[in-house]
């Protein structure tokens, strides 16, 4: 065992000696995650400005303005007045406003009519959710009118005369529609990009070192250091054990890095210390694993960096590091959950959206099983070649 | 001239033999635009969760269903926490729950809540509570319309509702519509005709980062010195190497053009603007690639520090989400990066209708980029080749 200690320690001295290994290790990650966090800063809040040009300037559409600067929508939506439409289309393009809502002549005549007259919201592509807000909320407003409006025609429709059309019409007035939403709290806490992606970026980039460390294994085969150390009383197994426990640490003390740096600088949320620091070490078992069958599995330097780059990738892009996974077609997120860096942004997602400490034991159990079943998996191809 | 090709025949046969190289060069730029297109193509409207429980003996819950599919696709869940988890994960933006005695509450004339869980950003959560308002009120107009017609014509809002609901598919209602004012988008279009053009200028600039390993490997093996023990200039060999990347920058991008057209239906805008900024892009290609063989001492820094330095650039450039949604530091910080000036291009070919002229200014940078690099290159491999 203490051979291995010294092997590992020499490796480690030797990466941390290397500067692409500091770079992909701990620079890169860290830069990473901070662009990130910088870009989105503007993405996670909200509001919209929309423009209103009344043409109408009847009851029913100053009322609609009303509810459109109502102090429940402040917080949402700020209103711009437009002396026209020109106006509206210019303040658009000039990025003062976002959306343009259009009250026409005579709409609140006609709201009350056998042919009402609708309202426009001028869009602009870019800007999809502020036409959808602006159009929601006029929506809104103009809902209680047609269930006004409905509520006319069906009793009519039903057998009262149509003299009585005065009357419906003032007693629909005071109705409220039956059904309202209620938003209920959803107990949980918003996941940031800074909190998903810095955790991605540090798997990705530990990722790497399942292709510096075969490599080195095989570099070392080439320039005869392996045949020397197997001149001392050790077996190749020692050698393996000491690598992989260099890998494991460059995994753990280039997470932890992230994690520390991240929580402090960007606000990211890796969830309590115990569970975030299993799926830690679960993920970086798995790292090891992942090494040794890259080992197993290559003959020479050339492949084995062919193979690790290979798996590093195909799991990187399965396991959702480059993209938001939650946004993806449940087909991709099923795929995701075949690749041990899946479950470990899972558990680090669970983690940082407030679920509880004990969420982190089936991705930490699942991490540990995948990194058993790929060890195995190792030792069987290692002895199949060896005989 | 002679010389240069066969300099440039010999680093190509090179590249192509590579395995790794063809994995990085064919599979992996077609596999991120698949599972890339696939993330950010927009289904339309939002991801909904419904808890609605058995609605066969309830059909006023059915049909508030029903509505709400106009929101976005559906997911019917039957347990609440299931559902919140989701919510929680970022897999939907909100969870309705239809409350269990909503049919009696409504045919009694009670006011029924809606209780909903909106989650995701800000921005979302605003868009979605609106849009699911929408829906329920529509659902609440003929209920409204029902009762009205039930209490003055002394029947029940259940034999009310047929005709309610056929008459709100009849009556003319006051609607809103909306309409786009801004001709061009800032934005490319998404799903793969947005993977397809970032992932080119992502793959082909990283692959000639990375390729520049090859440049290294054949200094370090003193290749080159041997070459000019021949009467061979060192101009010839830069030259050589220049045209070798120049071939294989572009072969790849006639891969990606052609995955992306026949594949996926990926359409490339102005075949003329396309081909003059694909040729320039690969241009730009070509001295990353030769800057990276001239700078980098070891094939490993190359080919480890090239990706990081690939994907930090796509990121800082707007290969990796688009640069209208990041403040605006980052962006001008982004366009000191020639990715930003090609995915600019793109959207205007792609988004704006845009041809050569369009894009004249960002060729113009683009081409210096690439002279810039291209130069120092050939000075700095020109030093390392005579001294």
């Amino acid at each position: 065992m203490y051979a291995a200690l010294v092997i590992a320690a020499k490796d480690l001295r030797q990466r941390f000696r290397d500067r692409s290994a500091l770079i992909l290790g701990f620079v890169a990650p860290i830069a990473v995650a901070a662009l990130m966090s910088f870009a989105f800063s503007g993405v996670e809040s909200f509001h919209a400005d929309v423009a209103v040009i009344d043409n109408d300037r009847g009851r029913i559409a100053t009322a609609l303005r009303t509810a459109l600067t109502g102090p429940e929508l402040s917080g949402v939506l700020t209103v711009r007045e437009a002396d026209d439409e020109a106006q509206a289309r210019r303040m658009i393009d000039d990025g003062a406003a976002g959306a343009a809502l259009v009250i026409p002549a005579g709409f609140s005549a006609a709201a009350v009519g056998d042919e009402p007259i609708g309202l426009r919201v001028l869009a602009d592509p870019d800007e999809p959710l502020q036409a959808e807000v602006a159009r929601a909320v006029a929506d809104a407003y103009v809902t209680q009118l047609n269930a006004g409006r409905l509520s006319v025609h069906t009793a009519l429709a039903a057998g009262v005369p149509r003299s009585r059309g005065d009357e419906l019409a003032a007693a629909v007035a005071g109705l409220r529609l039956p059904e309202s939403l209620e938003s209920r709290p959803t107990g949980h806490r918003q996941l940031t990009t800074a909190s998903y992606y810095a955790p991605a970026m540090g798997i990705m980039f530990v990722l790497f070192a399942i292709g510096f460390t075969a490599r080195s294994y095989f570099i070392e085969g080439r320039s005869g250091t392996l045949e020397r150390i197997g001149a001392a009383p050790l077996r190749r197994g020692t050698v393996l054990l000491g690598k992989s426990l260099a890998v494991f640490v460059y995994s753990v003390v280039s997470l932890g890095t992230l994690a520390v740096v991240s929580s402090v600088a960007f606000d990211a949320r890796w969830g309590p210390l115990l569970p975030a620091a299993a799926l830690i070490v679960a993920m970086s078992t798995v790292l090891v694993a992942l090494t040794t069958l890259v080992v197993a599995v290559a003959r020479t330097e050339r492949q084995a960096d062919g193979f690790a780059t290979i798996i590093t990738f195909v799991l990187l892009l399965l396991g959702g590091n480059f993209v938001l996974i939650s946004q993806a077609p449940e087909a991709l997120r099923r795929l995701a959950l075949l690749t041990p860096n899946g479950w470990a942004l899972r558990g680090f997602t669970d983690l940082a959206t407030g679920a509880a400490a004990t969420s982190a034991i089936t991705p930490v159990l699942i991490l540990l099983g995948m990194a058993a079943a790929i060890g195995a998996l190792s030792a069987l191809v290692t002895c199949w070649r060896s005989t | 001239m002679r010389t240069a090709f066969a300099v440039a025949g010999a680093s190509l046969r090179r590249i192509v033999r590579d395995r790794t190289a063809v994995f990085f060069i064919v599979v992996l730029p077609v596999v991120i635009m698949v599972v890339i297109g696939a993330v950010v193509q927009n289904p339309g409207g939002f991801r909904i969760g419904v808890l609605a429980g058995s609605t066969s003996s309830r059909p006023l819950a059915a049909s508030l269903v029903e509505e709400l599919a106009a929101v976005g696709p559906l997911h019917t869940m039957t347990a609440e926490s299931d559902a919140r988890t989701a919510l929680r994960r970022g897999e939907l933006d909100a969870v309705v729950l239809v409350p269990a005695g909503l049919d009696t509450a409504l045919l009694a004339g009670d006011p029924v809540g809606i209780p909903v869980l909106a989650g995701g950003a800000e921005s979302t959560q605003a868009a979605v509570r609106s849009a699911i308002a929408a829906a329920v009120a529509r659902h609440a107009e003929r209920i409204q319309a029902a009762a009205f017609a039930a209490r003055t014509t002394g029947s029940t809002t259940a034999q009310q509702l047929p005709t309610a609901t056929a008459l709100q598919r009849a009556t003319p209602r006051i609607g809103i519509s909306t309409e786009n004012v801004v001709t061009g988008s800032d934005y490319l279009p998404l799903g793969y005709s947005y993977s397809a053009p970032t992932m080119l200028v992502l793959f082909v600039f990283i692959n000639a980062l990375a390729g520049g390993a090859a440049i290294v490997q054949t200094r370090q093996l003193g290749i080159y010195q041997r070459a000019q023990a021949a009467p061979i200039r060192v101009r010839s060999v830069v030259l050589g190497e220049t045209l070798c990347y120049l071939i294989f920058s572009l072969l790849q991008s006639v891969l990606i053009v052609a995955v992306g057209a026949v594949l996926f239906g990926v359409s490339w805008g102005d075949p003329l603007a396309a081909v003059v900024l694909i040729g320039t892009w690969a241009v730009v290609g070509t001295g990353a690639g030769m800057l990276s063989g001239a700078v980098f001492k070891t094939p490993d820094q190359a080919s480890a520090i090239g990706p990081v330095i690939g994907i930090a650039f796509a990121m800082l450039g707007g290969c990796m989400w688009p640069l209208a949604i990041v403040p605006d530091a980052v962006r001008t910080l982004g366009h000191i990066t020639p990715h930003a000036w090609a995915v600019d291009a793109w959207i205007t070919v792609l988004s704006r209708d845009g041809g050569v002229a369009d894009i004249a200014g960002n060729l113009a940078v683009l081409a210096a980029f690439a002279l810039g690099m291209l130069t120092l290159a050939s000075a700095v491999l020109q030093r390392r080749l005579t001294s």
